[in-house]
């Protein structure tokens, strides 16, 4: 018995099965390889065969203690957290503006989101660091390396997609309900919050989550914008891995071990919101 | 920080809300002070950092003299033609680093491009387990950006990563291949940016898919076309306008990503994969040229206007708001 044949089937599925199974292979090798180097005992890395003669699951166990890696964790939760929350709480007020009045510098501002988005981040990092650094100097007040300065730059950055994406959603709630509500003698932010954030909680939620990725994935302006007590996770990984040079035995088993504790909240945060966060990525890129 | 796709079109604003009562301070009146945060910080984080980055590329400014910069000696335009021709002690030149960025960026668009494709053609009818694949297909991309720098720097440790040993074992390349340094470097970075990045265009091009209608497709089996016939002719003619902007995005991601040949490679990097941006950062944060570092970025920048120029008018914003 044959099945009726989806017309939209492009690939004949013999061609179907063989490609999965292609990319699947080359999707898990190098997890695969990283999940086995983090229980390989580090002396039997590289000798003998793949697979070691005992599991070495204490890398796990150790890797906390060889970097401080709670309290980098600690920081870029901190850091990415608050950045990530407040942007897309500046988002909502912007794109409310921009999607329900019109105003002189409505079109400028949506531009300037684009093309701020393409200025090269290596080219603030050095700015950014000496406006900073004057700062410091003239309210006596330590910044470079705490907290807020390395919050304030991740929140910055997540702005313009934040505001984009979130303009693209509250546009699409119609102002009905709002006019109910403002003639029933409800102020702009009670509409704000009560009517609008609930309805476009997917929005938000995919805001929040690019956000926090800004600040979760960044090396660059961490390594410089932070100080040993606020370091994130990304900066401690990247220090430790080229610490391992040279040495008379690298850590490589705990090194990756502490790769897959990093990477591992961020994939589940995607499984966990995929169906969102796939169309938020096309939100625009396709018509609708 | 990096590029991302954001929304083509701009909702116009959706039947304006006046003040229903003459009152100027009405309840229900604008509260355009929304956006005062936002514009504050975009121009104190992000405008003003970038008017300090051309005026410092102008001066001789290193270690010694940055803590008074402003009365840093103006220099003119003899960091860019150092830039241009010299470069840093230790590093590539300006010009080498724009060409091995330029090759990075476009060759790990070219290769992605079918690789997303056929990607997304596998999983565009449904079928048992589908779901499964989906999300599979996205775990590089998700992995953040610096573990997928580790890991493949432990694929391709020289001697003992899983490549030279694989390589090795079926007699192709010597097991000290070397991928870390010299020439390998550039494939190495190229292989790795192309694992991790594909899923970009599989998530642009499946969406794509969706907005093509069922009755094509029933029209061309109708003709008795063939798979690659309802390739070439329906699917790829429709995606043109997708595929552009992806290829768009993704190059200028590409062209910025400092993360993965920084973490990949450590400073200094080996010339074949001293990117435009790491090349910047080693000028300006390890040998403390800040000028230099300054001229490098200003140069990026006016390449950068390029294609952002280009995507700002794909999104067509003034034919929506016209409306």
């Amino acid at each position: 018995m044959r099945r009726h044949r989806d017309a939209q089937e492009i690939l004949p599925p013999p061609v179907r099965i063989v490609a999965t199974a292609v990319l699947a292979v080359l999707v898990l090798i190098p997890i695969a390889y990283t999940l086995l180097l983090s229980v390989t005992p580090d002396t039997q890395i590289g000798t003998g065969g793949l697979i070691p003669s005992q599991w070495a699951f204490g890398n796990y166990l150790s890797m906390w203690s060889t970097v401080n890696l709670a309290q980098g964790l600690g920081n870029s939760l901190i850091i990415a957290g608050f950045a990530s929350v407040i942007a897309v709480i500046l988002a909502v007020g912007a794109a409310y503006i921009i999607t329900r009045f019109k105003f002189r510098g409505r079109l400028p501002y949506l531009y300037s989101l684009i093309g701020l988005q393409t200025v090269p981040s290596v080219m603030l990092l050095l700015p950014l660091f000496v406006l900073f650094a004057s700062a410091q100097a003239a309210i006596h007040l330590r910044i470079v390396g705490t907290y807020p300065a390395v919050t304030i730059t991740y929140l910055t950055f997540a702005l313009p997609f934040a505001t984009w994406l979130l303009v693209s959603y509250l546009g699409s709630i119609p102002v009905d309900l709002e006019e109910a509500a403002l003639t029933d003698g409800a102020t702009r932010l009670q509409t704000l919050w009560l009517i609008i954030v609930p309805l476009a909680l997917p929005g938000l939620v995919v805001a929040l989550v690019f956000a926090f990725l800004t600040g979760w994935n960044d090396v660059l302006f961490a390594s410089v914008l932070t100080s040993p007590e606020t370091r994130t996770v990304a900066v401690q990984l990247q220090a430790f891995s080229s610490s391992q040079e040279g040495g008379a035995l690298p850590l490589y088993g705990q090194l990756m071990g502490a790769s897959v504790v990093t990477a591992l909240p961020v994939v589940i945060l995607y499984m966990v919101f995929q169906r969102y966060l796939v169309g938020g990525l096309t939100a625009g890129g396709v018509k609708g | 920080m990096s590029i991302q796709p954001i929304p083509e079109t701009v909702p116009a604003p959706t039947a304006v809300l006046r003040p229903k009562r003459g009152r100027s301070r009405a309840p229900s009146g604008r509260p355009m002070w929304l956006m005062w945060p936002s514009i504050l910080l975009l121009v104190v984080i992000i405008g003003i950092p970038l008017l300090i980055a051309v005026y410092i590329s102008f001066l001789h400014l290193d270690q010694y003299t940055l803590r008074s910069w402003l009365q840093a000696p103006w220099v003119g335009l003899s960091n860019y033609v150092t830039a241009l021709t010299a470069g840093n002690v230790i590093g590539a030149s300006a010009l080498v680093s724009l060409g091995v960025s330029l090759g990075f960026s476009l060759l790990t668009t070219l290769l992605i491009t079918p690789i997303g494709t056929l990607a997304a053609l596998t999983v565009n009818t449904p079928y048992r387990g589908r779901t499964f694949v989906r999300v599979l297909y996205l775990v590089p991309y998700v992995i953040p950006t610096f573990v997928t720098a580790l890991i493949w720097r432990m694929m391709f440790l020289n001697g003992t990563g899983l490549v030279d040993r694989s390589l090795a074992a079926i007699h192709v390349a010597n097991i000290n291949t070397y991928w870390l340094l010299g020439p390998n470097s550039f494939w190495a970075m190229v292989i790795a940016d192309t694992w991790a990045s594909w899923a970009f265009i599989y998530i642009m091009v499946l969406a794509g898919l969706q907005s093509i209608s069922s009755d094509q497709y029933e029209a061309a089996n109708m003709d008795g076309a063939n798979s690659w016939q309802k390739l070439t002719r329906i699917v790829l003619p429709q995606l043109r306008h997708v595929l552009g902007l992806a290829l768009l995005l993704s190059t200028l991601y590409h062209f910025n990503n400092f993360t993965l040949p920084f973490v990949m490679f450590g400073t200094p990097p080996p010339l074949q994969a001293d990117v435009l941006p790491l090349n910047i950062y080693v000028s300006s944060f390890q040998l403390f040229n800040f000028g230099l570092g300054g001229a490098m970025s200003v140069i990026t920048l006016i390449l950068m206007l390029v294609p952002g120029f280009l995507y700002i008018r794909t999104l067509r914003l003034g034919e929506v708001t016209a409306s």
